[in-house]
């Protein structure tokens, strides 16, 4: 009986924390609107038509679609064109991730078995560096590999130049596209834009590492060495493993991070080896002004992008589970 | 095709230009009377609509006594958006707008944009070729202002200077050394066209287009640098990463005077010249005034101020002009290569896929 009542009287009595003021829902609708109107704009476009010598018009047509898997000139002719750009953006941003979280592992770890001061230190540092825009870090390695400022300019006075004519290296450069007849080359690319690449994400490599790395209890490795264990199986068998999810979530984070980098791409790598991001800002701005095509891309731009996550979810779960 | 920011001569001529920015912001400043007739132009920005306010504007006030606002303009395919939007909304930010052929054709097609001309109040538009004065089904749209350029550029101390185009595909000379633009519209296909085929009467057939992109995807193997901004390029030839390529003739002249290794060159097939229109808005109720200016711009005297201060090449023919020759060669040439305009718009998405595929190899 008085817990029926009790609970009725519960149920009739005002509860203070469930009453929500008007500005937190104004605020949330604000956000939401402004989160998902873009979002839904996009993806409402990319169905749009293109009219040929002029605009587009409003419409529901799967046509950019289908562009974008099988060309504009199916099925009179297939191209794989933008399928390539897709790839291109995928390979670039694994490679440069990987590189970046495997380059800043190692230097992490070490930096965790600093001292406190010397730690804050580089922090403040790396800290610092996350302000130097894309832009900025481009126009940098632009000087660095650049003819007469730079790397080529290194190669040309210490003789290396020299040195690689004359062993039969340089023909081999000249076959990867690193050279031309009178010197090494490094613009345009793979090698310069994957650099550029993972320097421009390694300080949210080391960001990302540092809390799980300065976590990580130093009485397991020396259990582990005290044990006998090598440092390699220590780095293989105790370390490795604490730090799996972190490394993997920063690898991620910073894929899809570098999934739409622009600035990079456009100096460092040919046309040929061009991504995804690089055309639909020539859709939407270039001299076609094709904004549904350009929508259609950074839909699938997007999707690839959340199947990765998923994927890599579902990997992480399966591995965790075993 | 158009011409976006004018860095190069921004930077060159900014010190020059610092006084006369006095005198510019004074004119612009100045409050319009009620009674004062008065005309909004947009002009693409930066060093360029400086040079405009500063030369050009105020020269026609104390002819016409009509004021002029500037109206900055990014460039011709964003202001065409910019400008449909403000159609459909009912209120223009300009009367005049400067846009270049392929915009100009464009905006004619999606209609309702630009209002025609009243030729009879430009008398002085006669000493213009008629090639510059564009009319579609509502009557002459719009009149030329200016042109500029893109040749051919060689680093002379790597490089003799080349008689015909035909020499960048020799790749004993030119491998992995050119820097051409990657925009399938920046007039390396109507160079083609002129060099190896039947000029723009290939762009008539789909056939004739592939064979002009077979012929370009042969020079890929030599060029070391597809550039999109003028100042990749600007950089590139600087720094010997390049030792050839298409660059704006009037910029390469600046920079060759600068003591840059950079040499402007006008091939036996000629260079691609582009220009810019002066279009009304349909809005505007300023056609009178609008009139008047494009009159003013049309005078071979107008033409050979542009030419000195801001570099671009007068639509007019050299001889009704006091410029002298060096004045002259130094913004322009001959012979010319006319884009085919229409054959970029019509075969838009055929042209822009069969060009990227060309690049991308795919």
């Amino acid at each position: 009986m008085t817990a029926v009542d009790s609970t009725k009287a519960e149920m009739t009595a005002p509860v203070p924390q469930m009453r929500r003021p008007w500005g937190t829902w104004a605020l949330g609708a604000l956000i939401l609107f402004l989160a998902v109107t873009p979002f839904i704009l996009v993806i409402v476009i990319s169905f749009g038509q293109k009219i040929e010598g002029a605009g587009w018009e409003w419409d529901f047509t799967l046509a950019n679609y289908q562009r974008f898997f099988v060309g504009a000139l199916w099925p009179d002719e297939v191209t794989f064109l933008h399928l390539q750009r897709l790839y291109y953006a995928l390979y670039y941003a694994v490679i440069a991730s990987v590189l970046a979280v495997a380059t800043a592992f190692p230097f992490t770890y070490l930096l965790t078995r600093q001292s406190r001061r010397a730690q804050s230190c580089w922090l403040v540092f790396i800290l610092a560096s996350l302000s130097l825009s894309e832009v900025f870090i481009v126009m940098g390695w632009d000087v660095l590999l650049s003819n007469r400022s730079g790397l080529p300019m290194l190669f040309e006075v210490s003789g290396a130049t020299d040195w690689l004519k004359r062993t039969g290296w340089f023909d081999v450069l000249r076959e990867w596209g690193l050279a031309n007849p009178r010197n090494v080359k490094f613009k345009t690319s793979e090698f310069a834009t994957i650099l550029t690449m993972s320097y421009l994400v390694w300080p949210y490599a080391v960001i990302l590492l540092y809390p799980a790395l300065s976590r990580l209890d130093p009485s397991l490795t020396e259990a582990a060495r005290t044990m006998g264990a090598s440092p390699t199986k220590v780095m293989t068998s105790v370390i490795l493993p604490t730090v799996k999810l972190p490394l993997i979530g920063s690898t991620l984070l910073l894929f899809v991070f570098l999934l739409g980098s622009y600035v990079t791409v456009v100096v460092f790598a040919e046309p040929a080896k061009q991504t995804t991001a690089v055309a639909v800002y020539e859709s939407v701005r270039g001299a076609t002004l094709d904004a549904p095509f350009g929508a259609a891309q950074a839909v699938v731009l997007l999707v690839t992008a959340a199947l990765f996550l998923v994927l890599a979810q579902y990997l992480t779960k399966r591995s965790e589970a075993r | 095709m158009s011409r976006h920011l004018m860095n190069r001569r921004s930077l060159l001529k900014s010190g020059a230009s610092a006084g006369g920015l006095a005198l510019a912001s004074s004119v612009i400043g100045t409050p319009l009377i009620a009674q004062t007739r008065s005309l909004k132009v947009a002009s693409y920005g930066g060093y360029f609509e400086n040079s405009f306010k500063e030369h050009v504007f105020p020269a026609f006030t104390a002819a016409t006594g009509i004021e002029v606002e500037s109206v900055t303009q990014p460039n011709s395919t964003d202001w065409l958006v910019t400008m449909q939007q403000a159609t459909a909304a009912g209120t223009v930010p300009t009367d005049l707008s400067l846009y270049a052929r392929d915009t100009m054709i464009k905006a004619s097609r999606l209609g309702g944009l630009i209002s025609p001309l009243d030729m009879a109040a430009i008398p002085d538009a006669s000493n213009l070729d008629g090639y510059f004065i564009f009319e579609d089904g509502t009557g002459p749209i719009g009149v030329g202002a200016l042109s500029w350029f893109s040749a051919m550029v060689i680093n002379p101390n790597e490089v003799s200077a080349p008689a015909s185009w035909a020499d960048f595909w020799d790749s004993s000379v030119y491998e992995s050394s050119l820097g051409l633009s990657k925009n399938y519209n920046s007039q390396l296909l109507d160079i083609i066209a002129a060099t190896f085929f039947e000029g723009e009467a290939t762009f008539a057939t789909e056939d004739g287009i592939v064979a002009l992109i077979e012929k370009a995807a042969e020079l890929k193997p030599n060029v070391a640098l597809w550039w999109t901004a003028e100042s990749q390029m600007e950089q590139s030839m600087k720094n010997g990463d390049v030792i050839g390529g298409q660059y704006y003739h009037d910029v390469a002249q600046l920079m060759a005077a600068d003591g840059f290794p950079i040499q402007s060159i006008f091939p036996k097939e000629g260079n691609p010249q582009d220009y810019g229109s002066w279009c009304l808005s349909s809005l505007s109720d300023k056609g009178a005034e609008a009139a008047e200016f494009i009159n003013f711009t049309s005078q071979p005297s107008t033409q050979a101020l542009m030419s000195r201060m801001i570099g671009t090449a007068p639509l007019v023919d050299a001889s009704v002009t006091d410029l002298t020759p060096e004045e002259f060669a130094s913004v322009s040439g001959s012979p010319v290569i006319r884009p085919a305009y229409e054959a970029y718009l019509d075969k838009e998405t055929f042209i822009k896929e069969s060009w990227d595929r060309m690049l991308a190899g795919a």
